[in-house]
């Protein structure tokens, strides 16, 4: 013992939790091959195809960034995998292999990684993909037939039922409430099926990689807002619940409001968020002139995310709701004093 | 019912197996260095010379000053040095070193206190000051201070038998052991705060430690026992205060301000031994643990016992530690020099190898979010962090820095691996620094302005 008796000092803790950002990362991924299982099903190989294709990218356009600009290696963290795996989430299943290339490019080149990498980034990086490739809006809104439902439609691509219920026409029989929880519905490749994403979300929520704030405010304030403003030809429950089940609502509320570096940190910020994405799909969905509301309205709730931080921090501990008031009413006084002085 | 509190994490506890074998004493060592701090306060003056005999128990350091707690020999023999050691925590602080003549020869000085002064609130005060009892959980603030300071404004006390942090179970192993003493011992904290009734609040992890206690009737001594969820950082103060009544110490603020005093448990058992035993604060239970550690285990040490010492009798090294720290992992301190003596307020010695590093060479932030649902104090770690790195004074206050009591919760769970508690200790020293420095700045500007060129000078004294 008497070799050595002077030790390395460092600030507590000296202990952390085993749970680190490539772990998460790894969760986010894991949770998601239910429903990218259903996709392969009723899609075919394509979307295994498109799967390969937009992780490969983005692994490739994070680690080439990050090369050509001297930056430590971030691959590491998986972060890029998992824009990958949600890029493909939202394609459609007959997408040529292009698309998601360019896809992962804008994700990760111009949202990820030019405003400062993981955590910087102000854009849902698939979502903001996504809407970048509707630039090709013939090829992001043809929708396969499942296979399931080959032979009973006669085409090549279909209409999905969310277009069905705001056009105003009666849905036909292949879709309800069966088809639309198992996922043998046309759509986005990992919007399909409700079981398969409730199924991720519940391995998310007991991982706690995911609270239930955003997801449960989020799909909470849709379902009321489909209650109160029922549509005509549907009874209320029934539109509402097809309003949830349909759209991309589900994955939408578990896997991309829940993006960490685009949400709010405040727990209470975090409701007001999910508030807010639920508003504005159905806004979107009732008054727009394309059904399809999720992925804006979460792409317009991101960019207030730092905002609505700064509206609803904690309250700090130690101080009463009144100290708080005095706290303000002083500050208020101060202003008006300054302004006074400024003005004589 | 206990209240609840925000935030804290839930780590792995490894009390196990330490807490499941009795607490042995370890022989003394042949030397003990004695630092003259080892409180919070003013320090104390040695009163002995090298070649003085010293016995058990002597009174060989002190200060008049009220936030003070002296300090006494912790074995008999020969004072072989007074000169200035590395202090656990880092500084050197003038020590008092004896060399062990092995007798163990009690001093007579301190006699047990009579049953009229175990009623009376001022002899067991100046019993618990003259003991040098301070807070043994590891703040090592002078008890005596603390409740002669709450007196008129403490109406609940609070005996803090949490042990949140993992690995330490030395109160837990001194409730299981030493029950009814410990109970003796916060009777004598609430007669001399002037109480009729406290509570002791345990952690639901020591289940059999409550019932023990329980069963001793613990309403006799005017204590009711509060069972209190496993979380950290359940026993810190304004945890304790908040469990145990509702109320938010305020920023700033210590627990008096809400009417609270909180003590830890050794403390009390600390302050039992004084006055019931006639002996001072020279020992204490220390549990030995970590993956450095070959044989986890509670010592019972003498204050001043070099800490390899108290290593060697726990098995010694697995292989070469990392770090060390004095306390529990979450809120320990590292110890630079494991030479240096045991001091009052070491719970526990935790020794970790490279297995405990989860240090990364590029913490990056993920906005997580899980620093703020941690934070105990309510606290925006994720936004605190940017500020103080960008080191923008004005947002550092806004956003409260100084509340931080630097637990540890949000760098334990980041899983970004960033430095937030450091960051954050920082930030407090840089603010503090800030602060000082602007006020010099305006003492110095007023007296400029007040007296003309003659106060040039001073000025610049101030700037300085």
């Amino acid at each position: 013992m008497e070799e050595k008796t002077v030790f390395t000092v460092s600030s507590n803790p000296l202990i952390r939790a085993k749970r680190d950002t490539t772990s998460i990362m790894l969760d986010v991924i894991i949770a998601l091959i239910p429903a990218l299982a259903v996709a392969v099903w009723q899609f075919g190989f394509n979307v295994l195809m498109l799967l390969c294709v937009s992780v490969a990218s983005c692994v490739f356009f994070e680690w080439g960034y990050r090369k050509m600009m001297k930056k430590h290696a971030s691959v590491g963290d998986l972060s890029a995998v998992v824009t990958g795996v949600l890029l493909t989430c939202v394609l459609p299943p007959s997408a040529p292999l292009w698309i998601p290339v360019i896809g992962s490019f804008f994700a990760i080149v111009v949202v990820k990684q030019l405003y400062g990498g993981i955590g910087m980034n102000f854009l849902n990086p698939a979502l903001a993909g996504r809407a970048f490739l509707f630039s090709y809006s013939a090829i992001m809104t043809a929708w396969a037939v499942p296979a399931a439902l080959k032979g009973v439609v006669d085409a090549t691509t279909m209409a999905t039922p969310l277009s069905y219920l705001y056009a105003g026409a009666p849905l036909p029989s292949y879709f309800n409430y069966q088809t639309l929880f198992l996922g043998t519905i046309p759509g986005s490749i990992g919007e399909v099926s409700v079981i398969a994403l409730l199924i991720g979300a519940a391995y998310l929520l007991i991982r706690g990689v995911i609270t239930w704030r955003i997801p449960t405010s989020f799909l909470g304030t849709v379902a009321v807002l489909c209650l109160l403003f029922g549509y005509e030809g549907y009874g209320n429950v029934e539109w509402m619940l097809y309003n949830l089940m349909t759209g991309g609502l589900i994955i939408g509320a578990f896997f991309m409001a829940t993006d960490y570096s685009t949400s709010p940190v405040t727990l209470r910020g975090q409701i007001v968020f999910g508030i807010g994405c639920g508003a504005l799909t159905v806004l979107i969905r009732y008054f727009g002139s394309y059904a399809e509301g999720v992925s804006y309205a979460i792409l317009i709730m991101n960019i207030c995310a730092w905002f609505i931080d700064k509206l609803t921090r904690p309250r700090r501990f130690g101080e009463t709701a009144e100290d708080a008031k005095a706290k303000k009413a002083a500050a208020k006084a101060e202003k008006k004093k300054a302004k006074e002085a400024a003005a004589l | 019912m206990p209240y609840k509190y925000y935030g804290g994490v839930h780590p792995d506890y490894m009390k196990a197996p330490a807490n499941k074998t009795p607490v042995t004493a370890i022989a003394p060592p042949k030397q003990v260095v004695l630092p003259m701090m080892q409180h919070i306060g003013a320090p104390n003056q040695p009163l002995v010379q090298v070649g003085d005999e010293v016995k058990v128990g002597q009174l060989i350091g002190s200060n008049p000053a009220p936030v003070s707690a002296p300090i006494h020999a912790t074995v008999s023999g020969k004072v072989i040095a007074v000169e200035p050691r590395r202090h656990m925590l880092g500084d050197m602080v003038m020590s008092v070193v004896i060399e062990n003549d092995g007798l163990d020869t009690p001093c007579e000085d301190m006699r047990p206190l009579t049953p009229e002064q175990l009623r009376d609130p001022e002899a067991i005060l100046a019993r618990i000051r003259e003991a040098g009892v301070v807070g043994m959980g590891g703040a090592m603030f002078p008890t005596a201070f603390k409740i002669a300071g709450g007196r008129g404004k403490v109406d609940t006390l609070i005996i803090n038998g949490a042990e949140c942090e993992p690995y330490l179970c030395g109160d837990h192993r001194t409730m299981l052991e030493h029950p009814e003493e410990l109970l003796k011992g916060i009777e004598l904290v609430r007669i001399a705060q002037g109480l009729d009734k406290c509570y002791y609040g345990i952690e639901k992890n020591k289940q059999d430690a409550i019932d023990l206690l329980n069963s001793l009737n613990p309403a006799d001594y005017g204590v009711e026992i509060i069972p209190e969820e496993v979380k950290y950082p359940q026993g810190a103060e304004k945890m304790q205060v908040k469990v145990n009544t509702n109320r938010e110490v305020r920023p700033g603020e210590i627990p008096s301000g809400v009417g609270c005093n909180v003590v830890s448990t050794y403390t009390c058992y600390t302050i039992y031994r004084a006055c019931y035993e006639g002996v001072p604060s020279i020992e204490r239970v220390v549990t030995v643990a970590g993956s450095g550690i070959k044989e986890p285990k509670n010592l019972l040490c003498r204050f001043g016992t070099p800490l390899s010492h108290i290593f060697e009798e726990a098995g010694g090294f697995v292989k070469q530690p990392r770090r060390i720290c004095m306390g529990g992992p979450l809120m320990g301190i590292c110890v630079a020099d494991i030479a240096s003596g045991l001091v009052k307020g070491a719970a526990g010695l935790l020794v970790f190898t490279e297995e405990e590093d989860r240090e990364v060479d590029n913490p990056v932030c993920i906005r997580c979010g899980n620093c703020i649902a941690h934070c105990p104090m309510k606290l925006e770690p994720i936004y605190l962090y940017m500020y103080i790195n960008k080191g923008d004074y004005e947002k550092m206050e806004q956003y409260h820095v100084m509340d931080c009591f630097e637990c540890g919760s949000c760098s334990y769970g980041c899983p970004g691996r960033l430095p937030l508690t450091h960051t954050f200790k920082m930030g407090k020293a840089m603010l503090t620094a800030k602060k000082a420095e602007d006020k010099a700045r305006a003492i110095a500007e007023k007296a400029n302005n007040g007296a003309g060129k003659g106060a040039v000078s001073a000025g610049k004294e101030g700037n300085v």
